[in-house]
């Protein structure tokens, strides 16, 4: 229902329109048709001073016909804050997020990913951000109940193959990581039907991808979740120093685009970005990532940035660090997963570990009692 | 009706046509009457009665007005606009530092810009003006409401309803610690619910759309007269993609800021707008700038720049009519924007070097 409504919208803007249809004086219907000016955006780019000319009215005439077109376009679009924070309709509430199949993790960024808006999860190779967005896809599949959003994921690789070995593993320990979940819930889920994969080596293929091939499973609602692995690569070999300009423009069309997939479909984008070693203090303060660990930054820089609606890191802990601290008990390596900036979030971190079933975040209060406990 | 031909709302072509057949005034006009005027310059005599119509309506409007209220006249001493200006009052920040810097908060009537790295702040600044810009008066706030366009999708309610909270924490203290009847009164309408049904929430999801809404605004506002506070997160976001042709955008950007200041002009409302932040690629070093160009960097009357030190946030007041450029340091807490310095600062003034940079953090973290 809600993909109608956005059909009839976007083609309101674009497309010629019948101007009979509107509330409009027959003259200045005339003479919209006389300046052959066929669309709302046509008119819309166009300064009043400019439709005066072009239309040979008078003010009055074409501050009506705008305020009649804006009217037409933007139909009851107010909201109070008031009835966004009680919306508890599962198509538009705000509440709505997508959980990562763990408390803690979902704890930390208070329920999960926001459905509406690109996140960014950074970090070096081997923290543990494929692992994290393979869950995902998983925990897309479950019930609304449950945290997911009962529909498949699209996992868009561009540097490696999909780790697809990995995919089924996890998909075999399921029912030991979601503890939460009935087994026949589980059960009844076919995992690995709903994971579209698409490979993207290039800028052009990629384009393409997110434009055409992407918007056609969302539009079925096939999937409600796009995880991009790696945006970084797309770049890296490319484009050098002088390149500059060209790879901006890149990143504000991918950006814009996937931020519009989001927005028509509310469906949460998942970018998986590189880091970079930072060269200077002053760039590490920059990328406002200097907190713990000022060496790395997020690649792709800030034009990148400005897309984003929060941006995640994760990253190792480093040995000495390890053993001091409070992950000494947990097998497998500890790395932290951490909030850099959102909206609705504090700058936060929390430890997790990667297991055999999958990512699972350590609860700082209970392990604070296993430490006490060893004392 | 000394009214001269060329300010008359009639279409520019029918206008070149009057002066080229020689009217100077709306009062010729009428005199002549529509039989003699579609001789003289050539048109019908439906066009001519509607060029009349047009008129007289005019000078009708024009009579009530200078008959009516004198005083809205344009022309006024500059002791009357200090006066009005001073009579304003500002949206606070609840930070006072930023506050001082800005001589009492964010004006009204004014166009505000925020400029800043994501992350920096620039939404949660926008939320806690969207939250203090209805404070009741007798604490002196303004008892205003927000109209809110998001165009990034960045508003999350959940983070407006802690910032809400707070404040009204906050107003609740002063009125125990004070105990005045106007006090308690104003407690019991001033609510979470209250705030957040008085901040209007508009979503554009492209530049077409904010447009649009614009265009619309002046309406809105005049229907809800207790608005004070136009909020645009962020004016960048939808004209930095899409836009092959540069003057266009310029064009537009220039259109939208000549309608806000109209807007905050004729509703007496305060207009916060953020703007991404890009880099600029000089000879030797490249440096942060605001995005959208110079032209741009007229629009708003007051720029402030948000940017990192270290771990620290700083606020720069770059660009204002009546403040001198400086520099302060904020946080930002759970429960909103909020000043840097505890008591600490003034008590031993040795320790502020240290101190404010290793604060913040252990207090976000909690």
């Amino acid at each position: 229902m809600q993909n109608d409504v956005e059909s009839f919208e976007s083609k309101l803007l674009y497309q010629e329109m019948d101007w009979d249809q509107f509330d409009l004086n027959p003259k200045v219907i005339a003479a919209l048709k006389k300046a052959d000016i066929k669309s709302v955006k046509e008119i819309l780019n166009l300064s009043e001073a400019d439709l005066q000319r072009l239309m040979k009215l008078s003010s009055a005439d074409i501050q009506y016909l705008l305020k009649t077109i804006s009217r037409t376009l933007r139909k009851n679009s107010m909201l109070t804050a008031l009835q966004l924070y009680q919306d508890k309709h599962h198509l538009t509430s705000q509440h709505q997020k997508l959980s990562l199949g763990c408390s803690v993790l979902d704890n930390l960024l208070k329920g999960g990913i926001p459905l509406v808006g690109i996140t960014e999860l950074a970090g070096e190779s081997s923290a543990g951000k494929t692992q994290i967005s393979l869950q995902l896809c998983l925990c897309v599949q479950y019930p609304y109940k449950y945290g997911g959003l009962e529909s498949g994921a699209v996992y868009i690789c561009t540097e490696d193959v999909f780790p697809s070995k990995r995919l089924q593993q996890l998909i075999d320990q399921q029912h030991k990581l979601r503890a939460d979940v009935p087994t026949e819930i589980i059960q009844k889920i076919k995992f690995g039907n709903s994971i579209f994969i698409e490979h993207a080596a290039d800028l052009d293929t990629f384009h393409n991808c997110i434009t055409k091939r992407i918007s056609l499973l969302l539009t079925r609602g096939m999937a409600r979740l796009v995880v991009v692995d790696s945006i970084a690569a797309l770049f890296r070999c490319e484009f050098g120093v002088s390149d500059s300009v060209t790879k901006a423009r890149y990143l504000q069309t991918f950006g814009a685009q996937l931020h519009s997939l989001s927005t028509r479909f509310r469906t949460p984008i998942m970018c998986i970005n590189q880091v970079t070693d930072a060269v200077s203090e002053s760039e590490a303060a920059q990328c406002n990532c200097s907190a713990v660990d000022s060496r790395v930054s997020p690649a792709l820089g800030i034009t990148w940035a400005n897309q984003l609606l929060m941006r995640l890191m994760v990253s190792r802990v480093s040995q000495p660090e390890q053993s001091s601290g409070v992950a000494l008990h947990h097998t497998g390596s500890v790395r932290t997963l951490r909030v850099v900036f959102a909206p609705h979030l504090p700058s936060s971190f929390c430890y997790y570990t990667v297991k055999l079933e999958g990512v699972k975040g350590i609860n700082p209060l209970h392990d604070m009692a296993s430490c006490f406990k060893n004392l | 009706m000394q009214r001269d031909v060329g300010s008359l709302p009639l279409a520019p072509a029918l206008r070149a046509r009057l002066v080229a057949a020689g009217f100077q005034t709306a009062q010729e006009l009428l005199d002549t009457g529509p039989c003699g005027l579609s001789k003289e310059i050539g048109i019908s005599k439906e066009e001519a009665l509607e060029a009349l119509q047009v008129v007289r309506q005019e000078c009708h409007s024009d009579a009530t007005q200078t008959a009516g209220a004198p005083g809205t006249s344009r022309k006024c001493t500059a002791l009357e606009l200090l006066e009005q200006e001073q009579a304003q009052g500002f949206i606070i920040t609840f930070c006072s530092a930023l506050d001082n810097i800005l001589g009492g908060g964010v004006q009204l009537t004014k166009i505000t810009e925020i400029c800043g790295e994501p992350g920096v702040g620039k939404t949660q600044l926008c939320m806690q003006l969207a939250v203090d810009v209805q404070i009741p008066e007798c604490f002196g706030g303004l008892a205003g409401e927000a109209v809110f366009i998001d165009t990034e999708g960045s508003f999350m309610v959940d983070r407006v309803v802690d910032v809400a909270t707070a404040c009204v924490q906050h107003c609740q203290l002063i009125a125990e610690a004070h105990q005045e009847e106007d006090h308690l009164k104003a407690l019991e309408t001033f609510s979470l619910e209250s705030i957040l049904s008085h901040i209007y929430y508009f979503r554009c999801r492209d530049y077409i759309e904010l447009l649009a809404q614009v265009y619309l605004l002046p309406d809105f506002l005049s229907e809800h007269s207790k608005v004070r506070l136009v909020v645009i997160d962020g004016i960048a976001f939808p004209f930095r993609h899409d836009f092959e042709d540069l003057s266009l955008r310029t064009r537009l950007l220039n259109g939208l800021a000549q309608q806000l200041i109209i807007i905050a002009n004729d509703h007496k409302a305060a207009v916060v707008l953020t703007n991404q932040m890009t880099t600029r690629i000089g000879q030797s070093q490249s440096t942060l700038v605001p995005a959208l160009g110079e032209s741009w960097g007229h629009a708003a009357t007051v720029r402030l720049i948000f940017h990192w030190d270290n771990n620290q946030r700083l606020a720069t007041l770059y660009k204002s009519p009546s403040q001198k450029e400086s520099t302060i340091p904020y946080h930002i807490t759970p429960h909103g924007f909020r000043d840097v310095q505890p008591p600490a600062v003034t008590q031993n003034p040795e320790g502020t070097e240290l101190n404010p940079r290793k604060r913040p953090r252990r207090e976000e973290e909690k």
